[in-house]
């Protein structure tokens, strides 16, 4: 069976610095030859082996420092491991350090040129797809001037924009996913979707499951530069969650915008609150887990409970959260708003006070926010959830990225709303007949 | 090739970048040798005279191949340095690095030779068919560049002190190399040691080439060429042994 990508018993370990150690001469001679004697070793990939047919999407998730950026690095031939081996097939990309090998003295047309060719390309190939890599990026009345006058996210775009400009046979993505605005990041999954569609394995990082769930076919789970698990992602994610969820630190996870194509929600004509005391599922995002009420997830539903599919305006909405709570006597209110892509607010509704339950250990709980019918104008929205002490203020709350909703209507509005309407002619007073409809 | 490619955009960029936004631009390529020549001849054509026939042609030519030798091995050392984004990429081969400095620095090298040439005809140089062997020269100074160069960039990686002794190197190097004096008035005890510096041969071979119109003796080519060969073969292979740790360092 040909593999796209086979990695067999890799193996990576670094020096670690004493951090004492004196790295100038005065230093060495001030403290005499112990300065030298270096360090431990440890172990950023321990005996790690995977393959990847071609066309698979394979997802590595794990908390920070697990080895899973290490791993892509070595993927990519940078670097050397001290024991195992890397075998591709094909033509790598990669979006591992976007900015790299940009010059902000160069214009966009000169950068371009560079780092495609830095990317694998033939100067022939990138000259060929020059309009296309500059139409992608929307830079186009820029791309003559030098690219230090661009804004990060100018100079984001036209990074990415040259990367996925490749055509290659294996993909390796490092978070870089949360690059511009929605309507950005929608175009650059797009793009990847495409590659996958078109026979390209992938090898995807990302702190966002929601990213890795909506790419990926399966899913490797790293911890301490060891592979946990491999699988299809409900599986290995609920193994992750459960570690994670005994194991957490600050800076576990972080919160990365999950850049996944859901629905619209708006003013609701009815609202109704229910809590639910199981374990949820959904498209996880995290907060900051150092609160007593930490959200775990956020999932955008639609009317029979399924995952958001396309949203049309005037659809009812679930907005399922899934949280974990430490503190018994704690009364928390969960707030959710959906504010439009330009920061207006359009729907802003608070639960009432809602006492956690049970004995002091971490409670997991599902609170799920029902709107009956969200008449928003089509566009993009997000949807924002917060948690905090009723009797209290947001400080001891924690705040969950938010999810995007893209909602499909007649066409776009100015106003925010899309209230359902139909016109009532007299017809006395009309020379045609005709009554106009919604 | 890929490669050719590559080489071409850095080596490209490398050009462009040099100079940008500096009012001068590209004439500093020629004023630092110029000022130089101003000076020494002041003080070897009149204060302390050596009495070297076309001296200005002499000193001038000593003084644009020595320049290249020297911008090219600074600038190659800090090339991986100076390059981490492009170290943790893959479909870029790390050993093109040092090979773009050299060049670059040979292009302003040869942009500065129809001013040679000029001074050469101004002051009543002739010149001989031994002008054809100048390409090969050109040749064979770059590849005994680019063999110092790797192994300078490379130890540079974990010893940043390496461009400090390097400018203290050459600087010492200038005095140790015909380029305001001839090779032969080098006292024979010492020949044979100031022989080791191989900027000697090449130096003399320009000046064969250029000012004497004369080509040099084989002897000597084949010298020049086996050695500067042999010396690139092996730093090549060394530098590609590192090369692998660069990303662990940087």
């Amino acid at each position: 069976m040909n593999l796209a990508i086979d990695v067999s018993n890799l193996s990576k370990s670094y020096r670690r610095y004493r951090p004492d150690r004196p790295m100038m001469l005065q230093e060495i001679l001030a403290r005499g030859l112990n300065g030298f004697r270096e360090t431990e070793q440890f172990w950023a990939l321990r005996d790690v082996s995977f393959s990847v047919p071609p066309g698979r999407a394979v997802g590595i998730i794990g908390t920070n420092g697990s080895g899973k950026s290490t791993l892509l690095r070595l993927v990519a031939g940078i670097g050397s491991p001290d024991s195992g081996r890397v075998r591709l097939a094909g033509r790598v990309g990669a979006l591992l350090d976007l900015g790299s090998g940009l010059h902000g003295d160069l214009s966009g047309r000169e950068n371009v040129i560079v780092a495609g060719v830095l990317n694998g390309l033939s100067r022939r190939e990138v000259l060929r797809r020059f309009d296309s890599i500059v139409a992608f990026s929307e830079i186009e009345e820029f791309i003559d001037n030098p690219m230090r006058t661009y804004s990060s996210g100018m100079q984001m775009r036209l990074a990415f924009a040259i990367n996925v400009h490749t055509n290659p046979d294996v993909l390796l993505i490092d978070e870089v996913l949360a690059v511009g605005d929605a309507a950005f990041q929608r175009k650059c999954l797009a793009r990847i979707s495409e590659f996958k569609a078109n026979g390209c394995s992938i090898l995807l990082v990302s702190h966002g499951l929601a990213t890795v769930e909506k790419l990926c076919d399966e899913v490797l789970w790293m911890n301490a530069g060891r592979l946990m698990a491999q699988g299809a992602m409900r599986d290995v994610v609920r193994q992750y969650e459960r570690h994670v969820g005994h194991t957490v630190e600050p800076d576990d996870v972080q919160e990365v915008a999950a850049a996944v194509q859901v629905a619209v929600p708006e003013m609701p004509a009815a609202t109704a609150i229910k809590v639910d005391p199981a374990v949820p599922a959904g498209a996880p995002v995290t907060g900051r887990p150092t609160e007593s009420v930490r959200i775990a997830s956020v999932g955008l539903l639609d009317g029979a409970g399924h995952p958001l599919g396309e949203f049309r305006t005037g659809q009812p909405l679930r907005v399922e959260i899934c949280f974990d709570a430490d503190v018994v006597a704690t009364r928390h209110r969960f707030r959710v708003r959906v504010v439009r892509e330009d920061g207006l607010v359009c729907c802003d509704v608070v639960s009432d006070g809602f006492q956690t339950a049970g004995p002091p250990v971490v409670r997991r709980g599902r609170m799920t926010l029902v709107l009956d019918r969200l008449d928003l104008s089509s566009g993009h929205y997000r949807v924002d959830v917060m948690v905090y002490a009723a009797d209290a203020s947001h400080v001891d709350g924690t705040r969950a990225p938010g999810c995007p909703l893209v909602v499909m209507g007649d066409g776009v509005r100015e106003a925010a709303l899309d209230v359902p309407h139909r016109w009532e002619v007299d017809a006395r007073t009309m020379d045609t007949g005709d009554a106009g409809r919604n | 090739m890929h490669v050719r490619d590559v080489l071409r955009e850095l080596i490209a960029r490398d050009v462009k970048l040099r100079y940008r936004g500096s009012y001068f631009g590209m004439a500093w390529t020629l004023l630092n040798p110029i000022t130089e020549l101003a000076v020494l001849l002041f003080v070897f054509g009149s204060v302390l005279p050596l009495n070297i026939p076309n001296y200005a042609a002499f000193l001038f030519t000593g003084l644009l191949v020595y320049t290249w030798f020297q911008s090219s091995l600074v600038f190659a050392t800090v090339a991986v340095v100076s390059n981490r984004d492009l170290i943790r990429r893959p479909n870029v081969p790390l050993s093109v690095l040092p090979i773009v400095s050299v060049a670059s620095t040979l292009l302003h090298f040869l942009l500065s030779l129809p001013v040679l040439f000029v001074l050469l005809l101004v002051t009543g140089v002739h010149i001989t068919a031994a002008v054809l062997a100048l390409p090969l020269l050109v040749m064979v100074q770059f590849i005994l560049i680019l063999a110092l160069a790797y192994p300078l960039a490379a130890v540079h990686v974990w010893f940043r002190d390496t461009q400090y002794f390097l400018k203290i190197a050459l600087q010492l190097l200038f005095f140790l190399t015909p380029v305001f004096y001839e090779s032969k008035t080098i006292p024979e005890r010492f020949r044979y040691l100031y022989r080791f510096n191989p900027m000697v041969g090449i130096v003399d071979g320009y000046r064969d080439v250029l000012v004497r119109g004369v080509v040099p003796p084989l002897g000597d080519w084949i010298l020049l060429v086996a050695v500067s060969t042999v010396l690139l073969v092996i730093s090549l292979a060394g530098f590609k042994r590192a090369s692998r740790y660069f990303v662990d360092e940087l």
